[in-house]
C-alpha cells in the first residue's frame, strides 16, 4: 500500500502548485512576522490571533456586505484594515511603552495578548464552525492534465508575487521603507538624525499585522473558519522566520518555499510521515545555518 | 544575586512552611492534598526551567518535552516491561537528562531567540513521534491508569512522596547554583564575552545546564505519574512550556523560589477560576499583561525588594 | 519577611474558607460535566450541555427523582488532558458530584474513567468516540451514551456492503479517532464482502489546511470509492475541496460526519452533494412524533436546531433520572445496577443501555448529502437504517478485548 507508487509527473507537478499556493499564505502571514521582528524586536506571538481574526471579520463582512463577489472583495479591503486599526490600538496603547523590555518579556506579553484575543474571539463569535463562500469566478477548478486544481488556487498564486512586490516597493523605495531599514540596524541613529522612531514603529507594527490579517482573509475562503486557527498558524510562521534570517522579509519567502514545499511533496512521498517533515527541514536548515539562510538584520 | 540573603530567609520561613506542609493532610479534605501536591509538581518543573531560564539566561522555550519524556519514561517502563515501579522512577530522569544533552549539543551553538526556536522545532519532533507511535506511547489517547506502588497510592501516600522527592530535587538545584558552577554559569548569564574571556567554556557550562535542567524537569514529570496516573502527548506541547514560563515570571526570575510561588499561583488561580467562568484564559492574558507592565520582577521579587532592597536586584528586567 | 508569612497565611485562609462546603437538608442530586467548551470542538459539546439542561428542568419541573432535584455544573476542559483530570477530580473531591459526564477528548474521557473506576463515580461518557471507553478499556462505572469508532465502522461497512464498489481508498485524519474508524470500516467491510481491494491510505494532520493536494493523489490510484476517516472541524474544509476539485462528481465518498449538521451548516448550499455519511441523530429524521417535539423544545429554547449532541445529552439525563428511579436510592451501585440493561425513550426511539459493556445501543442513519426545498444548507436524504444490534460490536467481541 504505497502511495508514491501512483505518482506520475502531471500529479508532481499539480502538489508543487499547490504547495506553492499554501507557500503564498505562509509567505504573507510570516512576512509580516518577520517584519515586526526585524524592526521592532518584538516577537509577536499574537500574530496568529490576528490573522485569525482577520478571517473572521472577512467572514462577517462578507456577510454583512450580502456575500458573493462584491461582499468577498469588499471584505478582502476591509477585514486586513480592520486588523490593522487593531494593532494600532494595540500598539499605541500596550506596546509603546515596552520597547525597553527584554525579548523574553516582550515574547510573554504578546502570548498574553494571544490568550485574549483568543477568548475575545470565542466571546464575539462563539463556538459555531463559519464557512465563507469564494466568489463565482474563482469557484470549481480546471484542470492540468487531468488534474484538478481549484481556480482559488490559482487566484493565491498571483497575489502572492503582488504582496511580494509591494513589500519590495515599500521597504526599497518609499521613505518610511527606508527609515525602518535604518531603525533596525541603529535606532539612536535615527533617532539622532530627529525622526520619530516612535511613530515609525507604529507604522511597521500595523503594516506587519495588516499583513497577518490580509493571510487571514485570502485562507478564509479555503478554510473552517474557528477558534484555534492561531495555534496553527504561528509556529509554521516562526519557524519560517527564523529558518529565513530574523527580520529579512525574503529569507521569510525563501522559508514559507521551503516549508510549503516539504510540506506538500513530502505528502506524495511518505504521506504517513508528513507531519514531520517541515521541522525535520527547519533542524536541517538549522544544523548548517544557524542564523537562518539569508543575512538577519539582528 | 542575593543568593545568601535569601539563604536566611529560607531558614526563617522554612520551618513554619514545612510544618504545614506535613501536617497538611490532617488538617483539609483530600482535594487539598491533591492540589498542592499538583503545585508542588508544578513547582518543581517551573523551578527546573528556571534553573537555565533566568539563573542561565538561556531562551529555554521548550521546556515541557523534557517533563512529558520522563512522565512516558516512567508510564512506559511501568506498562510495558514487568520491571518494577521505582526503576521506572529511576528510568525518568535518566531518560530526560539524557534528551537534554543531545537537545543541548544541538541548540548551543545559538543563543538567544535562535537557541529557543530550534529548540521548539526539535521539541515539535518529539511531541510528533509521541503523538503519532500509537504501538508504543499510545498515541493522542495516551497511557491511563498506570499502577503506582500501594505504599504511595492514596493522595496522602503520594502527597507524602511528592513533598519529599521535591523538596530534595529543590535542595539538590539550589546546592548547584551555589556551588562554583553554579556561580560560573550565572555569570555566563550576566556576561558570556568576559567569561569566554576569562577562559570558560561557555557552551559546555550552558551544556550541562541544560542536562540539569531535563534531569529534574522529568523527576517533575514522573512525579505527575504518581499523582495523576495518566500520561497523554499534551505534557510536551509547547503550550505548556510558555505556560511554565509564564509561571517563572509570575513568581519571579531571579529569585530562586520565585517559580515555585508562581506555579502555586498559577494552579490555584486556574482552579479556581475555572469553577466561576469558562473564559480562564482571557483572565490569565489580563493578569499576564498587568504583570509585565508594573511587576517586571514578579510576585516574590516585589516582596523581597520591600523587605531588602538588594536582594532582588540580580538585573532588571 | 513578615509579608511573605502574611501571604502564607491569606492562601491557608482561602483554602480554608473553600473547602467549608455548606450542608443541605435534602441533598440534590448532583452531576458534573467535564467537557471542552473552548475552541473548535466546543460547537459539539454545547449542544450536549444545552440540551442536558433543557431535559433536566423538565424532569425538576416534574417534580425530580426521588424526591431530589437534579443539579449539574460544568467545567471547561480547554481540550487539555491535565486541565479536565484536575477539574474532574474538584468536581468528584469538593464539589462531591454523584455522577460525571464528559467528554470529547478521548485520552481525557478515558483518563477520567480510570479515575471513575478507582473512585467508584459512574462516569457518563458524552462525546469521545474511542471504542476502548467501554470495549478494552471497560469496567463497572463507566458508561457510553454515543456510538464509538467500532460502531461508526460497523455501520458504514454494512451500508457501503451494499453498493457495487471494489477499490477503495483510505484518508483520514493521522490521530487515533482516524485510524480507528479506518480500521472499524475496513475490517468489517472485508468481512461482508472479501472482494474488496485497498488500493492504498493517505493521512494528514489535523487541522490540515489544504487537503487538494491529498485529492490529488488519490484521484491518481482511481479507486472505486474513498473511505474518508476525518472528523471535527477537518470536516469543512474537507468538503470545500471536494467541491471546489469536483471530487465528489469523479469519486464517490464516504465520511462518517458528512451529514452532521455541524459540518454542512457553515457550508450552506455550497456543499457537495452524493457524500456519504453516518450519524446518530438529524433533526429531520427519524420522522417521529417524540423527535418533533423534542426538535420544537430545544428550537424554542436555544433558537437553533438541534444537533447530534442534543440527542446525546438528552439520553444522558433521561438514563440517570430513569436509573435512580428504577434503583430506589441514591446508592451508587444500586443505581449501576439499575442503569445495565435498562431501556428509555428518546427522540431516537427506544434505546437501551446493553448490560454487559454499559455502550448504549444507538441506530445508525446513513445517507447522502443533498439538496432539499426549504433549508438554506444541505441535508442527508435517502437515509438508511441500520438498528443498533447490527453496529455493535458483539460480547463476544468486547470480552476478548477485555
Amino acid at each position: 500500500m504505497d502511495g508514491a507508487a501512483n505518482i506520475t509527473a502531471a500529479a508532481l507537478l499539480q502538489q508543487i502548485l499547490v504547495g506553492l499556493s499554501r507557500t503564498t499564505i505562509l509567505f504573507i502571514v510570516s512576512s509580516g512576522l518577520s517584519l515586526v521582528l526585524g524592526v521592532l524586536r518584538i516577537p509577536n506571538v499574537a500574530h496568529g490571533s490576528l490573522y485569525m481574526i482577520g478571517a473572521f471579520l472577512t467572514y462577517s463582512v462578507a456577510t454583512l456586505a450580502g456575500g458573493g463577489t462584491v461582499g468577498f472583495i469588499v471584505a478582502l479591503t476591509v477585514a486586513p484594515l480592520g486588523v490593522a486599526l487593531i494593532s494600532f490600538v494595540v500598539e499605541r496603547g500596550l506596546f509603546c511603552h515596552l520597547y525597553e523590555r527584554e525579548h523574553l518579556m516582550l515574547l510573554l506579553f504578546t502570548f498574553s495578548i494571544m490568550l485574549v484575543f483568543g477568548d475575545l474571539v470565542k466571546l464575539i463569535w462563539g463556538s459555531d464552525y463559519r464557512s465563507l463562500t469564494a466568489p463565482l469566478f474563482l469557484q470549481g477548478s480546471f484542470s492540468i492534465q487531468g488534474f484538478p486544481f481549484p481556480r482559488y488556487n490559482l487566484f493565491l498564486l498571483l497575489v502572492g508575487p503582488l504582496v511580494a512586490a509591494g513589500l519590495w516597493f515599500l521597504t526599497n523605495k518609499t521613505k518610511i521603507g527606508k527609515i525602518a531599514r535604518a531603525a533596525a540596524v541603529d535606532r539612536e541613529m535615527v533617532g539622532a538624525m530627529g525622526i520619530n522612531v516612535s511613530w515609525v514603529f507604529a507604522a511597521v507594527f500595523v503594516i506587519g499585522c495588516y499583513l497577518a490579517g490580509l493571510g487571514g482573509a485570502l485562507v478564509a475562503p479555503t478554510q473552517n473558519i474557528t477558534q484555534g486557527m492561531d495555534h496553527t498558524i504561528i509556529i509554521e510562521a516562526f519557524l519560517i522566520v527564523i529558518i529565513g534570517g530574523l527580520g529579512n522579509i525574503w529569507g521569510a519567502l525563501l522559508g514559507a518555499l521551503i516549508f510549503g514545499l516539504t510540506d506538500a511533496i513530502g505528502i506524495l512521498i511518505w504521506p504517513q510521515f508528513a507531519i514531520v517533515f517541515p521541522y525535520a527541514a527547519v533542524v536541517v536548515v538549522l544544523l548548517f545555518r544557524p542564523k537562518g539562510l539569508l543575512k538577519s538584520t539582528w | 544575586m542575593g543568593m545568601e540573603k535569601e539563604h536566611r530567609h529560607l531558614i526563617f520561613l522554612g520551618i513554619p512552611v514545612m510544618a504545614v506542609l506535613l501536617l497538611l493532610p490532617l488538617g483539609v479534605s483530600r482535594f487539598y492534598v491533591y492540589l498542592v501536591s499538583l503545585m508542588l509538581v508544578t513547582g518543581l518543573l517551573a523551578t527546573s526551567l528556571n534553573l537555565v531560564l533566568g539563573f542561565g539566561g538561556m531562551y529555554q522555550f521548550h521546556h515541557a518535552v523534557f517533563y512529558g519524556t520522563g512522565a512516558y519514561a516512567l508510564a512506559l517502563v511501568v506498562t510495558k516491561t514487568g520491571w518494577p515501579w521505582w526503576i521506572g522512577f529511576l528510568a525518568a530522569p535518566i531518560c530526560s537528562g539524557a534528551l537534554g544533552l543531545i537537545m543541548g549539543v544541538i541548540t548551543v551553538r545559538l543563543s538567544k531567540l535562535y537557541f529557543g526556536m530550534l529548540q521548539i522545532s526539535l521539541g515539535s519532533l518529539v511531541w510528533a513521534i509521541v503523538f503519532r507511535w500509537y504501538a508504543f506511547t499510545g498515541g493522542d489517547d495516551g497511557i491511563h491508569g498506570i499502577p503506582v506502588p500501594d505504599l504511595i497510592g492514596s493522595s496522602t501516600g503520594a502527597y507524602y512522596f511528592t513533598l519529599a522527592v521535591s523538596l530534595t530535587a529543590l535542595f539538590a538545584m539550589y546546592r548547584i547554583l551555589c556551588s562554583p558552577f553554579g556561580r560560573t554559569f550565572q555569570g555566563i548569564r550576566d556576561n558570556p564575552e568576559r567569561c569566554r574571556a576569562l577562559g570558560i567554556h561557555v557552551q559546555r557550562h550552558q551544556l550541562v545546564g541544560e542536562g540539569l535542567a531535563g534531569f529534574f524537569a522529568s523527576v517533575a514529570g514522573a512525579l505527575f505519574v504518581t499523582v495523576e496516573g495518566s500520561v497523554f502527548p499534551d505534557l510536551l506541547f509547547w503550550t505548556l512550556s510558555l505556560e511554565i514560563v509564564i509561571m517563572c515570571l509570575l513568581g519571579g526570575w531571579f529569585i530562586f523560589l520565585g517559580p515555585m510561588l508562581g506555579a502555586a499561583i498559577i494552579v490555584t488561580l486556574r482552579t479556581f477560576v475555572g469553577i466561576y467562568t469558562e473564559y480562564w484564559t482571557l483572565v490569565l492574558g489580563i493578569v499576564l499583561m498587568l504583570l509585565i507592565f508594573f511587576l517586571p520582577e514578579g510576585a516574590l521579587g516585589l516582596v523581597l525588594r520591600h523587605r531588602e532592597p538588594a536582594a532582588g536586584s540580580g538585573k532588571e528586567a | 519577611m513578615k509579608r511573605v508569612a502574611c501571604l502564607i497565611l491569606c492562601l491557608v485562609g482561602c483554602v480554608a474558607v473553600l473547602s467549608a462546603t455548606p450542608a443541605l437538608a435534602k441533598k440534590p442530586i448532583k452531576v458534573g460535566i467535564v467537557d471542552c467548551y473552548s475552541g473548535p470542538p466546543s460547537t459539539y459539546t454545547n449542544d450536549v450541555r444545552d440540551a442536558f439542561k433543557m431535559e433536566i428542568d423538565k424532569i425538576n419541573a416534574a417534580g425530580g427523582v426521588l424526591g431530589r432535584e437534579i443539579t449539574f455544573v460544568t467545567r471547561d476542559s480547554k481540550f487539555k488532558v491535565d486541565i479536565g483530570l484536575s477539574a474532574a477530580k474538584e468536581l468528584i473531591m469538593r464539589e462531591r458530584v454523584d455522577i460525571l459526564m464528559g467528554t470529547i477528548n478521548s485520552a481525557l474521557a478515558l483518563a477520567v474513567s480510570d479515575l471513575c473506576r478507582k473512585e467508584k463515580i459512574p462516569f457518563v461518557v458524552t462525546f469521545s468516540k474511542s471504542a476502548k471507553i467501554t470495549g478494552a478499556k471497560g469496567h463497572r462505572y463507566v458508561f457510553s451514551i454515543t456510538e464509538n469508532t467500532a460502531m461508526a465502522g460497523k455501520a458504514a461497512a454494512v451500508g457501503l456492503s451494499k453498493k457495487p464498489f471494489q477499490k477503495y481508498w483510505i484518508a483520514g485524519d493521522d490521530y487515533e479517532y482516524g485510524h480507528a474508524i479506518a480500521e472499524g470500516v475496513w475490517a468489517n467491510l472485508k468481512n461482508m464482502r472479501p472482494d474488496v481491494k485497498l488500493l492504498g491510505e493517505s493521512w494528514w494532520k489535523v487541522g490540515e489546511p489544504d487537503f487538494t493536494p491529498y485529492i490529488t493523489a488519490i484521484l491518481a490510484a482511481k479507486p472505486d470509492a474513498v473511505i474518508v476517516a476525518t472528523g471535527g472541524r477537518d470536516c469543512v474544509p474537507f468538503l470545500k475541496a471536494a467541491k471546489a476539485t469536483g471530487f465528489n462528481q469523479r469519486v464517490p465518498f464516504y465520511m462518517h460526519t458528512a451529514t452532521e449538521l455541524s459540518t454542512l451548516k457553515p457550508l450552506g448550499l455550497d456543499a457537495p452533494e452524493g457524500v456519504l455519511g453516518t450519524s446518530n441523530y438529524f433533526f429531520y429524521y427519524p420522522r417521529s412524533a417524540a423527535n418533533k417535539a423534542f426538535v420544537k423544545t430545544f428550537q424554542k429554547t436555544y433558537d437553533r436546531y438541534p444537533a447530534v449532541g442534543a440527542v446525546y445529552g438528552s439520553l444522558a439525563a433521561d438514563f440517570i433520572a430513569g436509573a435512580y428511579q428504577k434503583a430506589g436510592s441514591v446508592d451508587t451501585e444500586k443505581f449501576v445496577d439499575a442503569l445495565e440493561g435498562m431501556t428509555v425513550d428518546s427522540p431516537l426511539g427506544q434505546v437501551t443501555m446493553r448490560a454487559y459493556d454499559h455502550q448504549a445501543m444507538l441506530p445508525m442513519f446513513m445517507g447522502v448529502t443533498q439538496k432539499i426545498e426549504g433549508y438554506n444548507f444541505l441535508i442527508a436524504g435517502d437515509i438508511m437504517v441500520i438498528p443498533g444490534e447490527k453496529v455493535m460490536p458483539s460480547v463476544a467481541e468486547i470480552k476478548k478485548a477485555r
